[in-house]
């Protein structure tokens, strides 16, 4: 330690508030005399005034420079370990008497933090100053012995701390005063938040923040706990998700103001306990369902963000489920509304849909929810909905369904398929289905053969090419026909009919058919079936014809009195007006014998004629409501007018009836039976023996449809009748393949 | 009044001239193919024996295939095929 030349570099490495890095160079200085007998004693006096003067916040009458030299001088002469001593008895005594001018301060607590902080303000202030004379001291003296010895800054933390703790109360009342600003600030009050930061600074300085946190956390329980309650009890949901979003806001805000930062996430997590998890049943028992009512977007994405804040999703998930079952149940069970049951089920999926989109964010489970409750509540009723889906496709792509554009009846499809996909019995959509696309091609109805074939491949993406194998033959039917009736026409036998045939020729098992009618035909009509029946065998020997004329239309020219008109109408209609071309009127009894069409059918095809719109026919001295009787006279109206030269008068033809509405459940209800039959047998040719119960768990299994147990049982016993199967004879619950 | 018709749409059914109503080897009606046929139509006609009975095509001959002696299936009778059929 002799050179007479140094450099240091030193880097103050103080707490907080600390000075800024700097690099102090000392160069060239003279070797001091050799110590004098006073110079330890001139040197403290020095120093001690200067001490002094910063406690008195007064000016220095030595430069800086001057006293840090000195400090150096006694540390060089390794006087340090006094030095030490008295600094920090200077310091203990100062901090002592500034603390305790605190003590049995009056006024309120307010006045009490700023006179506090005021003091620490001080303490730190004066500390840096008074470490930067004494820097040296600390970067030898205490450097070397830091196993006992505290820094400057650290003794000046000490001894506040040390005070704070000693006097009575003095912390106990920085803590009520922190709190109780809080309180204020919570209920609406403007507080002074530099001055929170600071003492909290403080705090965290001397170590003593965690029992101001634990007072404060507990503090905030207890005021979210009444405030959860109350509010709750006062406020409606809205109102009370905005509140509660708004206090998570305001904490978190308070949290980066002026708590430290380690306590905002307890302090969060108390906000969400106390005002969300404690009232996750209350919000939903009490508002939720209005909510999905009146479709309030806003309040929805709250409520699930405050939910997904404490892990309530699950809980969201139930209320959300039991919401749609309940709408959806009692749409179903409705059966006014049936009629609009499909348009109104499309709409409450949208509905659902957005709300899943904008206030749920998708969330899986909730997206899951909405699936399984529409698989629930859409199959509580066995067989309509699938019959409603399929006549709603049906509404949707028939030419009568002018207004939609192409991309807008893609759109109003895939929603129907979602439907779809939800429904169990498939087949008895695909019966309905079948049965009205028949009769848009045979009538034709379709509004667009590209619609038809766009459906056709959607629900063969949805359920398999076996699914709509059969739907798909059916439009082979159509272009074979159109291509045989091209060759017709270029035939000689057509040109000798004298009117416009067009024969549709189906494959019998492609089409839902109805039993052939057995009418009679006028003469001429007769000779045009066996023209065009005689050209068909030439191309297809081997076979023969069974006329549908039940799904027959014609156009025909009528010379009324008034004019004349092109008529549009079913076969039967044609029949029955060819009738008048005699006689001016009959008693449907004579109409139906001189026709031989079916009474059920003459009524219907009548009613289109007598409709007061299209009154060709009258029915004398009845009113239109009372039902037609075998009596009735029916005339032939003289002086029918109509504004178009064009009529339809055959739209009852493609309605469905309930005898062909009934046929058609008949049918699915037989196709069952025969897969249950199929299923059964394929099952015991494999396992030979099996007991009833597990023969029943295979079954649900397999088979596509919900089957009711009574319905496998009753086809059970059918088999054994059939001797397909028998019983154990050891046991009966348990039956045996008969081979 | 007197009506005439200028246009038919008339639709009609095809079924095979066939007097039995099912085919005696598979079960399946005449109107619905052969068990490994897809679609009924030419390609899957009905053909008669000599004894009048009436099978799906491919079904004979699967059925003759696998058996030795050339019998009708339905009544034993040696198979041979009506001539007089297409
Ligand atoms: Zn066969
Ligand atoms: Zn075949
Ligand atoms: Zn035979």
């Amino acid at each position: 330690m002799n050179s007479n030349v140094k450099k240091l570099g030193i880097t103050s490495t103080g707490g907080i508030g600390a000075p800024n890095k700097k690099t102090l160079v000392i160069k060239n200085f003279k070797q001091l005399p050799k110590t004098s007998d006073t110079f330890e004693e001139d040197s403290w006096n020095k120093l001690l005034s200067a001490i002094q003067s910063i406690q008195n916040k007064q000016p220095t009458i030595y430069t800086q420079e001057e006293l840090y030299r000195t400090v150096e001088n006694l540390c060089s002469e390794k006087l340090y370990s006094n030095l030490y001593q008295k600094l920090e008895f200077q310091i203990d005594k100062q901090t002592e008497r500034s603390l305790l001018k605190l003590v049995n301060q009056t006024g309120d607590i307010i006045t009490f933090l700023h006179l506090i902080n005021m003091c620490w303000q001080d303490h730190t202030s004066q500390l840096i100053m008074i470490r930067s004379i004494f820097l040296c001291l600390d970067r030898t003296y205490v450097i070397q012995n830091n196993q006992h010895l505290r820094s400057i800054w650290d003794l000046g933390l000490y001894y506040f701390k040390h005070y704070l703790l000693k006097f009575p109360d003095l912390v106990r009342k920085v803590n009520i005063g922190l709190l109780e600003n809080i309180q204020k600030e919570r209920n609406g009050d403007r507080i002074d938040s530099d001055l929170m930061h600071s003492l909290v600074k403080m705090l965290t300085a001397l170590q003593i923040y965690n029992t101001f946190e634990n007072e404060f956390l507990i503090e905030t329980d207890k005021y979210y706990t009444i405030e959860g309650g109350q509010y709750m009890n006062d406020n409606e949901v809205p109102e009370y998700l905005k509140h509660t979003q708004d206090r998570v806001n305001e904490e978190y805000d308070r949290s980066i103001r002026y708590l430290d930062p380690s306590t905002k996430r307890p302090l969060i997590a108390v906000v969400e306990k106390q005002l969300i998890e404690r009232n996750v049943s209350n919000i939903l028992s009490k508002g939720f369902n209005n909510l999905m009512v009146e479709n309030r977007i806003e309040d929805l994405s709250r409520l699930y963000s405050l939910f997904q804040r404490v892990n309530a999703i699950k809980e969201l998930k139930v209320a959300f489920g039991g919401y749609i079952k309940q709408v959806g149940q009692s749409m179903i069970n409705d059966a006014q509304k049936e009629a609009t049951l499909i348009q109104d089920l499309i709409e409450l999926k949208d509905k659902l849909d957005n709300i899943l989109e904008l206030s749920f964010s998708k969330n899986q489970i909730l997206v899951y929810s909405l699936k399984e409750s529409f698989e629930y509540f859409i199959n509580l009723k066995s067989n309509k909905p699938a019959e409603l889906i399929a006549k709603y496709a049906d509404s949707k792509l028939r030419s009568s369904n002018k207004r939609m554009s192409e991309d807008d009846l893609e759109v109003v499809l895939n929603k129907l398929l979602i439907l779809f996909r939800y429904i169990q019995g498939k087949d008895v959509f695909e019966a309905f289905y079948k049965q009205d696309l028949a009769k848009r091609l045979l009538m034709d109805k379709s509004a667009s053969i590209d619609a038809e074939k766009s459906m056709i491949s959607k629900l063969k993406t949805e359920c398999g090419t076996s699914f709509t194998e059969k739907l798909e033959e059916m439009f082979k039917d159509i272009d074979l026909s159109n291509d045989l009736m091209n060759s017709f026409r270029d035939s000689n036998q057509f040109s000798s009919i004298g009117i416009d045939l067009n024969v549709y020729v189906l494959t019998g098992s492609n089409w839902p058919v109805q039993p052939p009618s057995t009418v009679e035909l006028p003469v001429e009509f007769k000779e045009y079936l066996d023209v065009f029946s005689q050209f068909y065998h030439k191309k297809y020997s081997g076979r023969q014809l069974k006329w549908q004329h039940g799904v027959s239309h014609c156009i025909i020219k009528a010379n009324f009195p008034l004019g004349k008109k092109d008529l549009f109408v079913s076969l039967f209609q044609t029949l029955l007006l060819y009738q008048y071309n005699d006689k001016s009127e009959f008693t449907i009894r004579e109409l139906q014998e001189s026709t031989k069409i079916e009474i059920d059918a003459i009524k219907r095809n009548l009613m289109g004629l007598l409709n007061s719109k299209t009154d060709i026919l009258l029915r004398r001295g009845k009113q239109k409501t009372q039902p037609l009787e075998l009596d009735d006279v029916i005339e032939f109206n003289s002086k029918f007018q109509h504004k178009l030269m064009r009529i339809k008068v055959n739209s009852i033809q493609s309605q469905e009836t309930a005898e062909e509405n009934k046929k058609t459940n008949d049918a699915v209800t037989q196709d069952r039976q025969y897969q249950i039959d199929a299923a059964i047998v394929r099952i015991m040719k494999d396992r030979k023996a099996l007991n009833h119960n597990t023969l029943m768990t295979e079954l649900f299994t397999q088979l596509k449809f919900a089957p009711k147990p009574v319905d496998l049982k009753r086809r059970v016993e059918s088999l054994i009748e059939r001797e397909y199967l028998g019983r154990d004879p050891e046991n009966p619950m348990v039956y045996i393949y008969l081979t | 009044m007197k009506v005439n018709i200028t246009k038919w749409s008339s639709v009609s059914t095809w079924h095979w001239d066939v007097n039995e109503e099912c085919c005696g080897i598979c079960r399946m009606q005449f109107d619905y193919c052969c068990v490994d046929c897809k679609v009924p139509g030419d390609d899957c006609p009905p053909v008669w024996g000599t004894c009048n009975h009436a099978f799906h095509m491919h079904c004979i001959l699967k059925w003759l295939n696998s058996n030795q002696q050339q019998q009708c299936p339905m009544c034993r009778c040696e198979w041979q095929f009506k001539s007089d059929q297409k």
